[in-house]
């Protein structure tokens, strides 16, 4: 048996593709990156999500070698490569704008990569034959950036990053520079591409739509550190502060304080009233603490009953249209914004300027475990 | 919309004065140096016959063909040498430089004399350059030498020294347009791509400035070949170029020789000029729209 | 261990050197100029000083018959100040008119171009043939002044050209849409705003015009203007009163340059709505 234990503890640690430790990036009096810790699966799709200056673009560039971190370090495929020069690392980089050479053909940068690894000539040509016709652009081989449109360029940009073969594509914002129509289809290309080469994508953004839809671990990042990180389930269904509840849509966040303990349950006395939260696992806040919690807006009910022990009363302000949802905006007793989805065609329609009591169950309330943000 | 219609009568005759100063005082006269240049006949009156004696009479004599060659030949060495100091200093400038109130100090103190009178620039240089002058006085106490020098003053070494002085500049400041007008993003795209940073310098940087290098060998040629104040000022009545050969008959009164020099020297720099357009287009430089 | 930005900060201080030490030899000789200008009454045209004094300065200010470069400095200033306020009307008219895109604009550009790749020597020279064919007398203030206003407006356009292109099109649009005709648009909305801009392309007209030697040199009768007045004495005798003409002159210079300087600065806070 004991022979056995050793080859599975190797197969129980997956092999990392990238490794971050505590990564550190200073300017000046302005901390970028504080401490920022990351493992990446082999072949993992990973989107850092989070508003423009959270750190996030600073924490890829870090992983590319064009910044240097102060401390911490970095290891791709298990080898140490903080101090090493972008050159020398087994990635490759897709920019926010392409930043595509103006003065380079479509079939020659595409070939650059290829090129700066001394590949035979002959050999390049064909490799760049075969990508363009891949990434259905052999029409464009010929033709310079400046006469290309945004999503012509955008396959530029990605044939040229792919086809290196790298361990690891980094993406800045990669969809960001196209039109709102062309995004959808591309970033569907990009996942199956993604899952049929199997090389690990960190994908940077800012729109949490694509970071849901696309990354298997999604990390988001406020304030030069990492807020909360996991599947887009469980940031949805469990966010870890008030920051992540707050960023991510369709969240109501409450504040408060501690003002009553059971084994199962805190009460939490908030500016808009007292409400139940599920007493999470030891250590679980004390008495007097102050915490958050938030509820999603379609866990909330108009017609509370007694299994919704949480409730408030509101006045309804707007009512607004997602495709099938509508969404209710209240204004609560202390001034902040609730709201309240409702799916497809619903009896009772609440309009605006109605006061209406609503409330959602315990168990659907989620305190925030991490560290208040 | 504008305060001015797209194609109207107004936006035409505004255009009208300065078009019209610059064709009575720019091109006719030089359409006129070429008529000139041809007039044969022994009296200086436009009813001379045309013929090309003129010319033959110049390219009979050895001593001004010698001359236009070494013209051309010190015009190519100065563009060489301020071509590649002011892409240093220009590279330097955009690209090393990273605090930006040294960079503002250093880029004044680079262009401040530009500003300044050319001439007063070339006499600043005679003070150093003589016999007495500073270098040789800082060669012998160093005691690098013990008899002073006396190849600066009045010589090529002198003149080509003040004229590196002034000229730099020009051939760094459309440098440092077009390197500053490089996106980062391209050099680190580049590096991503596993380029060392020379290949980055080689394939991406000096490709995209390659207009503005042109446009300063450009402005440099012009000026070096037509800078006579520089070469009459440190070299004295010793040493002469074509520009030089022009004031020379014009001041005893050869004027059909003179208007011989000086269309030559424009075909010079028509040349010189046709050949650095093929290379690039000027438009680019700062007024694209 | 060092990173690689590390290592290529030696790179940065091969190229910082050669910019210093290129720094220093542009400047020194200006700054011996200034240096020895202040040489005592017995010094020569180089080293040693023989001590310090104004003496050269008195001799400018006392002045013989022979040369006395008064007469000059204030023809130059003069010449300098008309080609600067040609310059200023000219160039802004042709710039408006440039974003006319009349018929021929691409001509007019390459036109004014040609002004500034032109050099001196034939255009003085083909000039002052043109006006002795035409029986015109030659003088600083008629035509020294045409010619050096074809030196200045080219530079003074294509300032001009630079600022309107940084201009923010958008305030005009807002005036006329609330009904102010184009005209008083351009004089009440335009003009304040590139005022600054405008105020640079005519100090860049004056230095440009107040250093002119070679369109000078063919182009001025008998009454020679400061850098005219300068070669002439060099030719005759070198003495540290030269220095003290070419001391105070880049003085002059430096002044204007600074206004210069500070005039661009003040558009670039005035037309940029936008800030970064």
């Amino acid at each position: 048996m004991d022979s056995l234990a050793a080859p599975l503890e190797v197969m129980a640690r997956p092999q990392l593709d990238l490794e971050l430790r505590g990564i550190r990036k200073r300017y000046g009096d302005f901390t970028a990156v504080d401490g920022v810790s990351l493992q990446v699966e082999k072949g993992q799709f990973v989107c850092l999500l989070g508003p423009s200056g959270c750190g996030k673009t600073t924490t890829l560039r870090c992983v590319a070698g064009l910044e240097e971190p102060d401390d911490g370090g970095i290891l791709i495929g298990g080898n140490e490569v903080t101090k090493d020069p972008p050159w020398q690392r087994d990635i490759a980089m897709m920019f926010q704008d392409f930043a595509l050479f103006p003065h380079m053909t479509v079939a020659k940068q595409v070939g650059f990569g290829l090129e700066m690894l001394k590949k035979p000539k002959v050999g390049i040509a064909k490799r760049v034959e075969e990508v363009l016709k891949a990434f259905e652009i052999s029409a464009l081989a010929d033709r310079k950036p400046g006469s290309l449109s945004g999503g012509q360029r955008q396959r530029v940009a990605l044939a040229r990053a792919m086809i290196t073969e790298p361990r690891i594509l980094l993406l800045d914002e990669p969809v960001g520079a196209l039109d709102y129509s062309l995004r959808e289809t591309v970033m569907l290309e990009l996942k199956l591409l993604q899952q049929r080469t199997g090389i690990s994508f960190i994908w940077v953004t800012h729109d949490q739509n694509e970071a849901f839809s696309l990354g298997d671990l999604v990390v988001v990042m406020n304030h030069a550190k990492i807020e909360q990180q996991g599947t887009a389930e469980e940031i949805l269904r469990r966010p870890a502060t008030a920051f992540v509840a707050s960023f991510v849509q369709g969240n109501n966040v409450f504040r408060g304080r501690v003002t009553g303990t059971s084994p199962d349950v805190l009460q939490v006395e908030t500016s808009a009233g007292r409400f139940y939260v599920p007493r999470p696992p030891d250590p679980a806040p004390m008495l007097g603490d102050a915490v958050s919690f938030s509820v999603r807006a379609e866990q909330i009910t108009d017609a509370p009953s007694q299994r919704q022990a949480n409730r408030l009363t509101a006045r309804c302000t707007a009512v607004e249209y997602f495709g099938a949802v509508r969404r209710h905006i209240f204004e609560r007793c202390d001034g902040e914004v609730l709201k309240y989805d409702q799916f497809g065609a619903h009896a009772a329609r609440i309009v605006s300027g109605q006061t209406v009591q609503l409330g959602w169950q315990v168990e659907e309330t989620v305190l925030h475990t991490g560290a208040p943000g | 919309m504008s305060t001015i219609r797209v194609r109207s009568p107004a936006s035409y005759w505004l255009a009208v004065p300065a078009a019209a100063w610059m064709l009575g005082v720019v091109v006719v006269p030089i359409v006129l140096l070429v008529w000139v240049s041809l007039w044969g006949g022994r009296t200086f009156s436009p009813a001379s016959p045309l013929t090309f004696d003129n010319y033959a009479r110049f390219f009979a004599n050895q001593t001004y063909i010698k001359l236009a060659g070494t013209t051309v030949m010190h015009t190519v060495m100065l563009m060489a040498v301020t071509g590649v100091l002011g892409y240093c200093i220009a590279y330097c400038l955009v690209m090393k430089v990273r605090s930006p109130g040294w960079r503002l100090a250093l880029f004044l103190a680079f262009i401040i004399p530009f500003w300044t009178s050319t001439l007063i620039r070339a006499i600043a240089w005679v003070p150093f350059l003589g016999v007495n002058g500073v270098i040789n006085q800082l060669l012998m106490s160093i005691g690098a030498t013990r008899s002073p020098i006396e190849a600066f003053l009045y010589s090529k070494t002198g003149i080509t020294m003040a004229q590196v002085s002034l000229y730099t500049m020009m051939a760094a400041g459309p440098v440092v347009y077009m390197l500053s007008s490089i996106a980062p993003q391209l050099r680190e795209a580049a590096m991503t791509l596993k380029a060392t940073p020379l290949t980055v310098f080689w394939r991406i940087v000096f490709p995209l400035t390659l207009p503005g290098v042109v446009i300063g060998q450009v402005l440099v040629f012009l000026n070096v070949m037509s800078d006579f104040a520089t070469v009459a000022t440190i070299g004295g009545n010793k040493h002469a170029l074509l520009s030089n050969l022009v004031l020379l008959f014009y001041e005893s009164s050869q004027i059909r020789a003179a208007s011989v020099v000086a269309v030559l020297l424009m075909i010079c720099m028509l040349v010189g000029v046709i050949i650095a357009l093929r290379v690039v287009d000027v438009r680019r430089l700062g007024v694209e729209r | 261990m060092i990173g690689w930005k590390g290592r290529s900060s030696l790179t940065a201080w091969v190229l910082g050197t050669l910019t210093v030490i290129f720094l220093a030899y542009q400047w020194l000789p200006i700054f011996t100029l200034g240096l020895l200008s202040f040489s005592g009454p017995t010094g020569g045209t180089t080293f040693p000083m023989n001590g310090t004094s104004f003496h050269w300065y008195q001799e400018l200010w006392r002045a013989s018959v022979m040369n006395d470069f008064k007469p000059p400095l204030l023809r130059s200033v003069l010449l300098a100040a008309a080609c600067s306020a040609t310059t200023i009307v000219l160039s802004v008219m042709a710039a408006q008119a440039m974003r006319g895109q009349f018929r021929g604009n691409g001509w007019f550009f390459y036109l004014m171009l040609l002004g500034i790749m032109a050099p001196g020597i034939l255009v003085g020279f083909g000039f002052a043939i043109l006006m002795r064919l035409m029986g015109v007398d030659l003088s600083w203030d008629t035509t020294t002044f045409l010619v050096q206003v074809s030196w200045t407006l080219p530079f003074g356009f294509l300032t001009m050209l630079a600022v309107f292109n940084r201009f923010d099109k958008r305030v005009e649009e807002a005036a006329l849409t609330l009904g102010a005709s184009r005209l008083s648009t351009f004089r009440r909305i335009t003009l304040p705003l590139v005022l600054p801009g405008v105020i640079g392309a005519g100090l860049f007209g004056f230095s440009l015009s107040y250093d002119e030697y070679a369109r000078s040199m063919f182009t001025t009768g008998p009454d020679a203007t400061l850098p005219l007045a300068v070669m002439a004495q060099l030719d005759r005798q070198l003495t540290p009163e030269i220095y003290a003409v070419g001391t105070t002159t880049t003085l002059f210079s430096l002044i204007a340059v600074t206004l210069c300087t500070v005039a661009f600065w003040a558009m670039r806070r005035s037309t940029s709505l936008r800030r970064t």
